[in-house]
């Protein structure tokens, strides 16, 4: 019995030990949950410089308004905390619950839609294919391969591309349609590139934050773009389409594509979002994401603002015709003309 | 094949030598904290499984014989663990997986008419795991490296009851100094797993505790031999304003294999 009473004894001392919770952390309440949220984004976000945005100002004006959401009424918080993070205008900076994601949506407010689909289905993509995440067929009597990818959450793979070079094999040049491609997955991106480069290549750097200050930044880190493992590279004249909501790991590769060989890019501004995305954690649960890691291209340039390019071409919503589409045509025929290597 | 290796470990070592081999189960409790991913205390569950084997240093001893006893013995174990735990608003799911292994050796003091035996030691203790954030938009990741020196100590009791035998342990281990994988506070997690080792720091008491003691009963029946008791583990590291932690408190549950042992011995007649 001594012995049972001994073991009891210490398997209370066991447990017993304490489980804390560290130091830092705001309670669970409107403004505690605010203040997380503030201090995440003074800490890591990467673009308060780049923007000019004074954040500490942004603080001092949503206090008072976080205080006055009553408590309990969680709606109000997130539409508060939502306005407090939009004012970022950053596509990559949104806060998730269970009942809501807010959004950004000012930094392609203003700018031409220069993309129907509708259009671009019924009279140039007709009876398309579909390999991997990109829709292709010839277009302008078989002149010119047109490759549409929607987006970089589907991979479009060097075999994928393979097939659809292979069926491309009689056109002067290749549109690489990224309108309207919201982002995904870089590797995705960096994949469907690698088909146009004839040799390894710096397509671009990153920076890390990597302190609190809003200018803590590592050093520039170079990012290598592989040649494709396919036998032979496109040599032939491509021309990348984009449009404001052109964003994300899109953004990325329309930065990228103006490092290949023969390439042009044409359409309108793409949208940006050149910052890598990162998410934590608020007291409430709730998960905010936000821009945490700068990126630029091979010039050094921040792609955040978006790519300007080559030609700017604006689509005429009033016709059933793509007019951004019919000029990277014209493009191409004019390209392959005046090239000699073919 | 998990449980394959456990009991291959433990079980392959030294067919010849007098040891024991005892094979556990854990389920529990699981606290964490990992900051990289989110400032919150996760709360859930924990199962594990491992196998713990322990073995004097000579190879034929003479155990109980000749009145001369081995004063040194050496313990070793395999543990992994696999627990997931929750945010206190149940919104999101951190699952981790660890994996711990580790080699000590004891000096035995025995207190043989009061069947008392006292033991401390070093202990190599590696370790490692990772946390994966299910929920989070990103899919985060977490890592975590550790190989440290450690101090072990214990305290054993055997006795005996009607028809069985008993020992009843009660052993710690604590850090005192190694290395360990500590990520950037400004890492993404797409770099998680790029350059661990530029993120290996020196690890002592002053930077990372970890506390590891455990309550065991064995009792040894006729033809066979069980283990129930109750573990505690804890683990806190950090650097600059990020910190990490994790508790988990279970219930052990094991057979001892005891190889090579006088069958007619039990715990109590040393």
């Amino acid at each position: 019995m001594a012995n049972v009473r001994l073991y009891i004894v210490l398997l209370l001392i066991v447990c017993t030990a304490c489980t804390h919770r560290f130091d830092g952390v705001e309670d669970n309440t409107p403004i505690g949950n605010m203040e997380c949220l503030w201090r995440t984004l003074d800490d890591k976000y990467c673009y308060f410089e780049e923007k000019s945005i004074d954040w500490q100002k942004v603080h001092d004006e949503y206090v008072p308004k976080v205080k006055s959401v009553r408590s309990g009424d969680y709606l109000a918080l997130f539409d508060t905390l939502a306005n407090m993070v939009n004012s970022l205008n950053d596509g990559h900076v949104n806060i998730y619950s269970n009942f809501d994601i807010s959004r950004c949506d000012s930094w392609y407010a203003g700018y031409p839609k220069n993309w129907d689909w509708e259009v671009v289905k019924n009279y140039y993509l007709t009876d398309y294919r579909i390999a991997g995440g990109a829709y292709y067929n010839t277009i302008a009597d078989g002149q010119v391969g047109y490759i549409y990818v929607g987006s970089f959450e589907q991979v479009v793979s060097a075999n994928n591309m393979a097939y659809i070079l292979r069926s491309f094999k009689d056109c002067k040049g290749v549109i690489v349609d990224v309108r309207d491609n919201g982002g995904g997955d870089l590797e995705n991106a960096y994949q469907l590139a690698a088909t146009f480069f004839r040799q390894d290549t710096t397509v671009g750097y990153w920076q890390h934050k990597n302190g609190r200050g809003h200018n803590d930044f590592s050093s520039l880190e170079p990012q290598q773009l592989r040649k494709s493992k396919m036998p032979s590279t496109w040599l032939r004249p491509v021309v990348v389409l984009c449009n404001r909501k052109t964003y994300s790991a899109a953004n990325f590769f329309v930065s990228i594509m103006r490092y290949a060989y023969n390439s042009a890019i044409m359409g309108g501004v793409s949208g940006g979002g050149g910052g890598m995305p990162l998410s934590y954690e608020l007291p409430n649960g709730w998960t905010v994401r936000f821009s945490s890691i700068r990126m630029f291209d091979a010039s050094k340039n921040s792609i955040e603002p978006g790519i300007s390019p080559d030609v700017f071409v604006e689509d005429d919503p009033q016709t059933n015709q793509d007019e951004i589409i019919d000029a990277a045509v014209q493009v191409i025929k004019k390209c392959y003309k005046n090239d000699t290597s073919h | 094949m998990l449980i394959g290796l456990i009991l291959m470990v433990g079980m392959v070592r030294a067919e010849n030598v007098e040891h024991e081999s005892i094979l556990m189960l854990r389920f529990g409790g699981s606290w964490r904290q990992d900051q990289y991913l989110s400032p919150l205390l996760y709360k859930g569950l924990m199962v594990g499984i491992g196998n713990e084997w322990w073995q004097p240093f000579r190879k034929e001893t003479k155990l109980g014989q000749a009145g001369k006893l081995d004063n040194w013995e050496h313990v070793g174990r395999l543990d992994v663990r696999f627990d997931w735990t929750y945010n206190p608003t149940q919104s999101n799911v951190l699952y981790a997986l660890q994996l711990q292994t580790g080699w000590g050796a004891n000096y035995v003091w025995r207190f043989v008419e009061h069947g008392v035996q006292v033991f401390v030691g070093p202990y190599l203790d590696v370790s490692g795991g990772i946390k994966y954030h299910a929920v989070s938009v990103n899919k985060p990741i977490s890592l975590d490296l550790m190989v440290s020196a450690q101090a072990m100590a214990g305290v054993s009791y055997a006795f005996k009851g009607k028809k069985t035998s008993y020992r009843l342990r009660y052993m710690v281990r604590f850090n005192l100094i190694g290395v360990d994988y500590m990520p950037d506070y400004w890492q993404s997690y797409y770099e998680m797993y790029e350059e661990v080792l530029g993120k290996v720091r020196c690890a002592g008491m002053w930077n990372h505790r970890t506390l590891h003691h455990e309550l065991t009963l064995d009792m040894q029946f006729p033809h066979s031999t069980w283990r129930v008791g109750i573990c505690h583990d804890y683990d806190e590291y950090g650097q600059k304003n990020m910190m990490f932690s994790t508790e988990q408190v279970a219930m052990v549950v094991g057979t001892c294999f005891r190889y090579k042992l006088n069958p007619k011995k039990d715990f109590a007649s040393f």
